[in-house]
């Protein structure tokens, strides 16, 4: 491996990681619009990731998708959420399922579990992303985990992000992103479930004077 | 052919998409069942071309789906199903165009048209396809528009749960047909029927077996065999009265059309003895307790209903027995059986949807299906009651009608099983006829109640009494049926030699120039010294004899004077409290089977105070006990509520639950892919 290509590949890691620390940034944050804004810069530096591996690699159609990923993720969604928190006049997350410093303790966990997991994959790989796999499945769980300790609607909808955030980290590591077909699909999609959840959560307001998705439980019959 | 066939297709789907582009009742109705009408023609003459064709019609269009192509096969089996389907759809469409006002303002009937035209599409292509995928997805759309069709009328509550219960059964049954297929699938390695007839090795015949029972239970639970029929008397009634004209005249048989095309044709009739016995006995069970439920019922449509399960009974007694001489070697006997159950098959479906329609001009003049409410409608509807006595006629086989000659030839062949070469079987299958008797029997008090207390004697409710005779569109969907019945009955040489032309490819012989002897004006199985029969003689005779009593009587009258009076009145006024009641009628017969029916009465009294010999109030209830229900059913059902109760523990309904169930998922799988 050239040296150039080595320093490449560092800084795709270092990004990699920033990802990861922002994650566990969202998991300690109690209050709605630092979440969001924590959301937004790891969107900002998943862009980065992705320019830095379509510059390293020549593929330019990553450059496409880092810059949808700045428009959507970076601007579009985040003002979407903020708007929704504003509306609900609800700023921070009292309760939460699990508490703060036993969820960073899982998650601490649950980047471990991401690295023995994938520690069989890695060495096969020849592409110089191939290290952030396991950053990208850490940051999928935690997504996940997100969406399970947090009881407000906007809260989850974060962590639904995060989770997408891990996958497309995930296939550009994997495979250097997916065909731009797949990839604008994607977008479009995370654009449209970005909009429905504000939907919802304005209904969720309206029904139960609440965005506490526990309240869901009274529908069962 | 291929033309016939093409314009089928299409008058169906133009049927079935017309009508919702416009939203005039009217217009609608007219479009959807001249449609319908169109296409069961078309079928009627695609029927008869494909029994006449030299070879079988295939097409075939591939499709991107792996294993799924759209191919078409028009064998004289499916031409005679599709001729069967389209004899009662064109009928019911006839039928339907007057009888859908019934529901105007209730249910769309555009949507109840198109529909109505999507079944039939349907029911056709499934006894067309040649290609187990294919089949799949027409049996289940035929299916889930029979659902759809069944609670047409949702916003009654019995009319959902019959729905659900049949959408439960018939579900269970295609699993059990998908399993026959894969079975037969993994050893030819294709889903075409083409490579299920000749696979690159047999089956071993443990799998054989396993096929067999499979394609038993889910054929079985479409068909409406004891005891997977339970859902038949409650979904059949619930669908308007065309509809279950075809559920019961044609949706069933295509089961039959199923049953016949694995055993004989997938499996190249290549069995042991007792797979025909099993069909034999399963028939008999059928026939027995089928009509045996159905004297009980008081229900015209549900009565119906039962009365079908009996007489798919009958038509697998025919099939058995063409099996077991199969098994034997014994061609023409084989061909005998397996042509008396077709036989039956066409006059079932014939006469059954008569007397549906029929039932169904007594709901729409009525508004009742009770028959306790019926009474004196001969005189008030004439038509009806026509039609309704020569379906009633039919059913009950007596002669020279179209049920007299299919039982007929199936009694004759039960009873040439003294040429089989095993004892036990010889000891069976008289037996077996002995409980085709009953039946008949049975059958026979069943019909007599159906007609004679819902169109004889005085009318017992005010519905009854000021009941109309329906329109004319109804009156020829009917009178096209019963001529059909009548022909099915008294013209057997020209039936005979079309459904020789269906048992030939599988028993590998002929027999219609020994059916029919004398020209074809004698039935006879397989020889005259046995037994023959023939029914325009009979029809003659019986004709003559009462032109003959009537001439008689009328020389007789000449000489004394004529003297009117009410038939049994001695003398007093003839009240309709008088008459006969549907449970009076079949009184002493529920006490004979007292062991089957398990009848409790109760009677309620409230007394005056001032004496007991004066009563204020009372009340009668008598119930009979559906055993199969009781006592098979009811455990299986209580069984999985149970579990269904204790496994809600981890349904909490709670989002967060749900994603951790997951999460846990997920990392326990990673960890134990890793």
């Amino acid at each position: 491996m050239s040296e150039s290509t080595q320093l490449g590949s560092q800084l795709v890691d270092l990004c990699s990681v920033l990802l990861l620390l922002s994650c566990f940034a969202i998991v300690a944050q109690r209050r709605l619009s630092a979440c969001v804004d924590l959301f937004a810069l790891q969107s900002f530096f998943l862009a980065t990731t992705a320019a830095l591996v379509a510059f390293l690699t020549g593929h330019r159609h990553i450059y496409l998708a880092a810059a949808l990923t700045v428009v959507i993720k970076v601007i579009v969604l985040p003002r979407i959420l903020r708007k929704v928190i504003e509306r609900l006049n609800v700023s921070r997350e009292l309760v939460m399922n699990i508490n703060i410093p036993a969820g960073l303790l899982i998650c601490g966990g649950l980047v471990v579990v991401a690295f023995f997991i994938t520690q069989p994959i890695i060495p096969l790989g020849y592409l110089l992303t191939r290290d952030s796999l396991a950053l990208a499945l850490a940051i999928i769980l935690i997504g996940l985990f997100t969406m399970i300790a947090r009881k407000k609607a906007v809260t989850q909808m974060v962590g639904f992000l995060v989770m997408e955030n891990g996958v497309f980290l995930g296939t550009t590591a994997a495979a250097y992103g997916m065909p731009l077909i797949v990839e604008l699909g994607v977008f479009f999609d995370v654009l449209v479930a970005g909009l429905i959840a504000g939907i919802y959560t304005h209904r969720l307001q309206d029904a139960f004077d609440s965005v506490d998705t526990s309240e869901l439980t009274v529908l069962k019959e | 052919m291929t033309t016939l066939l093409t314009v089928l297709l299409g008058c169906y789907l133009l049927g079935g998409l017309l009508p919702l582009c416009t939203s005039r009742p009217h217009l609608q109705n007219s479009l959807a069942h001249s449609s319908a009408a169109a296409g069961g023609s078309a079928g009627i003459a695609l029927g008869l071309g494909g029994l006449f064709a030299a070879q079988p019609l295939t097409i075939s269009v591939p499709s991107n789906i792996p294993y799924l192509t759209c191919a078409l096969r028009l064998d004289p089996l499916a031409a005679f199903f599709v001729l069967t389907i389209s004899l009662v759809g064109l009928a019911a469409s006839m039928y339907a165009y007057g009888y859908v006002r019934e529901f105007t303002g209730r249910v769309s009937v555009g949507l109840l048209g198109s529909l109505l035209n999507g079944f039939l599409l349907s029911m056709t292509l499934v006894v067309l396809a040649d290609n187990g995928f294919f089949f799949l997805i027409v049996w289940e759309v035929m299916s889930l528009l029979s659902y759809v069709l069944v609670v047409t009328e949702h916003e009654r509550r019995g009319v959902r749960e019959a729905g659900l219960f049949y959408l439960i059964m018939t579900h269970a049954g295609t699993a059990f047909i998908i399993l026959t297929f894969l079975l037969f699938a993994q050893e030819s390695g294709s889903f075409s029927f083409e490579a299920f007839r000749h696979p690159d090795q047999r089956l071993p015949e443990g799998l054989r077996s396993i096929a067999f029972f499979t394609a038993l239970i889910g054929f079985g639970a479409k068909a409406g065999i004891v005891p997977l029929h339970v859902w038949l008397p409650y979904a059949h009634p619930a669908a308007p009265s065309h509809i279950s004209a075809l559920m019961s005249g044609v949706m069933i048989k295509t089961a039959i059309y199923g049953l016949i095309r694995v055993y004989f044709d997938f499996l190249e009739g290549q069995f042991p003895w007792w797979w025909g016995f099993t069909v034999l006995s399963v028939g008999a069970v059928s026939a027995l307790l089928g009509v045996m439920y159905a004297l009980m019922e008081h229900d015209l449509k549900s009565l119906l209903a039962f009365s079908s399960v009996e007489n798919v009974g009958i038509i697998l007694l025919g099939i058995g027995a063409g099996m077991i001489f199969h098994t034997y070697g014994l061609d023409e006997l084989a061909a005998l059986g397996l042509l008396a159950g077709l036989y039956h098959t066409i006059n079932h479906a014939a006469f059954k949807a008569l007397l549906f329609l029929g039932a169904g001009s007594l709901l729409f003049a009525t508004h009742t299906r009770n028959i306790e409410q019926y009474g004196g409608l001969l005189r008030r509807m004439p038509w009806t009651g026509l039609c309704f006595l020569i379906g009633a006629v039919s059913i009950a086989a007596l002669p020279p009608t179209s049920g007299f000659v299919s039982e007929w030839l199936i009694f004759q062949s039960l009873f040439l099983s003294v040429q089989l070469p095993t004892l036990f079987l010889k000891l069976m299958l008289p037996i077996v006829a002995a409980i085709l008797a009953l039946t008949g029997a049975l059958g026979l008090a069943c019909f007599a109640k159906a007609f004679g207390l819902s169109f004889l004697a005085q009318p017992r409710s005010p519905q009854a009494r000021h009941a109309v005779e329906v329109p004319v569109s109804m009156r020829i969907g009917m009178g096209f049926l019963a001529t059909s019945c009548g022909l099915l009955g008294l013209a057997p040489m020209l039936v005979v030699p079309l459904l020789d032309r269906v048992t030939a490819p599988f028993t590998g012989v002929t027999i219609s120039g020994k059916v029919l002897a004398l020209d074809g004006w004698v039935v006879a199985p397989v020889t005259v010294e046995f037994s023959s029969i023939s029914t325009p003689v009979l029809a003659a005779l019986l004709v003559g004899a009462a032109g003959l009593g009537l001439a008689i009587a009328r020389l007789l009258r000449k000489k004394t004077p004529a003297r009117y009076s009410k038939t049994w009145g001695c003398g007093l006024p003839l009240t309709p409290r008088m008459e006969y009641t549907a449970t009076g009628f079949v009184q002493p017969i529920k006490q004979v089977f007292e062991t089957i029916y398990q009848p409790t009465v109760k009677l309620e009294q409230e007394f005056l105070e001032q004496s007991k010999y004066f009563i204020r109030h009372q009340r009668f209830h008598s119930t009979i006990e559906p055993l199969i229900e009781q006592y098979l059913y009811r455990p299986v059902v209580t069984a999985l509520l149970g579990a269904a109760e204790r496994l809600r523990v981890i349904q909490a309904g709670s989002l967060h639950l749900y994603l951790t169930y997951i999460f846990v998922t997920l990392v326990l799988l990673l960890l134990w892919a890793g």
